[in-house]
């Protein structure tokens, strides 16, 4: 009953916050409090959401980001997979590779974009393969992660039983690895989606990223808020879905 | 004299399990780790017999390849009969330590483990399951997941789990020893009970001196790293064991028997 009503409060704790901040973004440009040239007034930040998203060109700019997301990841996380379950499973190519790897993981990696423009050029070639670049580290890191999380006690009961290697993997191996696997995937994709909008704010002739870049050189603020939600929204869904995922092996995760 | 009798027996109702001159050296430089020299040991079959010794002798190694999980460098171990180059379950049923139930399976479902990986329909394991949930006591559970089960209830799982195939043998590693005091020597009562009703032949390893004589037929003492058998102990206390037992001469002399072998060893 207690844990209850707490829930509920804090949910309405959280409604009045929200409520809060989006009536300070519509009050405190109004009333002069900051300067509207800066923080347009919520009410004509959702009025220019509108505008935009009927505009063919914006239109056309997120279903390209979408694509560079959608195929950048599809490319990233089999192979930053498979590295880092080769690294974690064979000792041998771990401990050559290892070192090598997380030197390269802790450079930041925007610095090799104008490599990767010299090479693919300012088109949607180049956004993948930055965005994919990027990710396929986060992935292979988290993937040797989840590899070693795998008790090896539980390896030794399936192997008492006469369990096959292939059933060992698909009985033990990923079952086990379940938790860690969703959210290598959710953070991943914080990665992936960031590669994109770095790779398009850098160099490109369109994409979400590319028009909030123009919108803010051109001091189009509302323009700008308005891609900034629209980015935000598509976000924070893909990472409560995921969570969503999470939550429901979370209670055998220990 | 009651340790030749009953040597007898066993020999008479056919050794379960045989070890003869097994050593064990793992890989390493300088011509590697001697694990165990020398280690024989003839169980026969419906006995319970317990190997104790200090930390590190090796004791699990050998219960490892008695399983089949590991090998070793000389010598012959023998599984009724046969010789068991990688485990096989239908000889021999292997209960591990604390936690070693699947997280992300249900009770029953841990249970029927090992017949799901021979490919049994889901109702002829089922068919199977339930009675092994009942024999240990824990009907009605069958639905829980393992982090909803105490200690004591994880193992009984753990002991259902070796049972399903019907192995007849059972090499059990230190299977109480997460448990609190309590939880153990109930634990220890239980398993005789299911032992008494399902005539297995039981090799059980454990630090504790207690739970040895409790349980066993015969202890085997394991001296350290390298082990060898320093020691055969014959159990001479009538069964069923009771409690009560624990405060007789007899179990105290023979208690400190273990004690004693195992201080002078070191």
């Amino acid at each position: 009953m207690g844990l209850i009503v707490k829930r509920w409060q804090i949910i309405l704790v959280r409604a009045a916050l929200l409520a809060l901040v989006l009536g300070a973004w519509e009050v405190a440009p109004r009333a002069g409090i900051v300067n509207p040239m800066l923080l347009p007034p919520l009410s004509e930040v959702v009025a220019m959401l509108q505008v935009q998203l009927a505009r063919p060109q914006v239109q056309e700019a997120i279903l390209v980001t979408a694509l560079e997301v959608i195929v950048a990841f599809i490319i990233a996380v089999p192979v930053g997979a498979a590295a880092g379950v080769a690294i974690a499973e064979f000792p041998y190519a771990g401990a050559i590779f290892k070192p090598m790897l997380f030197y390269v993981f802790s450079v930041p990696k925007s610095i090799f974009l104008p490599m990767f423009i010299l090479i693919f050029g300012i088109g949607f070639q180049q956004k993948v393969a930055y965005a994919a670049f990027t990710t396929a580290f986060v992935i292979l890191m988290s993937a040797t992660a989840a590899v070693e999380s795998v008790k090896s006690d539980y390896v030794l009961v399936a192997r008492s039983f006469g369990a096959t290697p292939l059933q060992i993997l698909r009985r033990v191996y990923v079952p086990s690895m379940m938790p860690v696997l969703l959210e290598t995937l959710r953070i991943s994709m914080i990665f992936n989606f960031t590669g994109v909008m770095i790779a398009e704010m850098y160099a490109s002739r369109t994409g979400i990223g590319h028009l909030i870049s123009n919108w803010g050189e051109n001091f189009q603020m509302p323009q700008l808020f308005a891609g900034v939600i629209m980015l935000s929204v598509v976000a924070i869904a893909f990472n409560e879905m995921v969570r969503l995922m999470e939550a429901r092996c979370s209670t055998w995760r220990t | 004299m009651q340790y030749v009798a009953d040597m007898r027996a066993a020999q008479a109702s056919g050794a379960a399990i045989e070890i003869d001159r097994v050593s064990h050296v793992y890989a390493g430089p300088d011509g590697g780790v001697p694990a165990l020299s020398n280690v024989s040991m003839k169980v026969g079959a419906g006995r319970f017999v317990v190997i104790v010794g200090p930390s590190g002798c090796g004791k699990t190694s050998l219960l490892m390849m008695m399983a089949g999980l590991r090998d070793h460098t000389e010598g012959r171990i023998d599984i009724h009969g046969a010789p068991i180059p990688k485990p096989d379950p239908e000889r021999v049923g292997v209960i591990f330590q604390e936690a070693s139930l699947f997280p992300w399976l249900t009770t029953l479902d841990n249970i029927e483990f090992p017949l799901s990986l021979r490919g049994m329909s889901r109702d002829e394991r089922r068919r199977r399951s339930e009675p092994m949930l009942s024999l240990v006591g824990l009907a009605g559970f069958g639905e829980r997941y393992p982090h909803e089960l105490s200690g004591g209830m994880k193992q009984r799982v753990s002991i259902a789990r070796g049972l399903v195939q019907d192995p007849p043998v059972l090499l059990m590693d230190e299977p109480f020893a997460a448990l609190d005091e309590q939880t153990r020597m109930t634990m220890g009562h239980e398993l005789l009970r299911i032992w008494s009703t399902t005539n297995k032949t039981v090799v059980f390893i454990t630090h504790s001196l207690t739970e040895a004589v409790y349980l066993a037929d015969e202890v085997y003492v394991m001296s350290p790293r390298p082990g060898r058998m320093i020691d055969h102990i014959a159990i001479d206390l009538p069964r069923p064991r009771t409690y009560e037992m624990m405060a007789t001469d007899t179990f105290g002399r023979l208690r400190d028997r273990i004690w004693q072998q195992i201080r002078k060893s070191h």
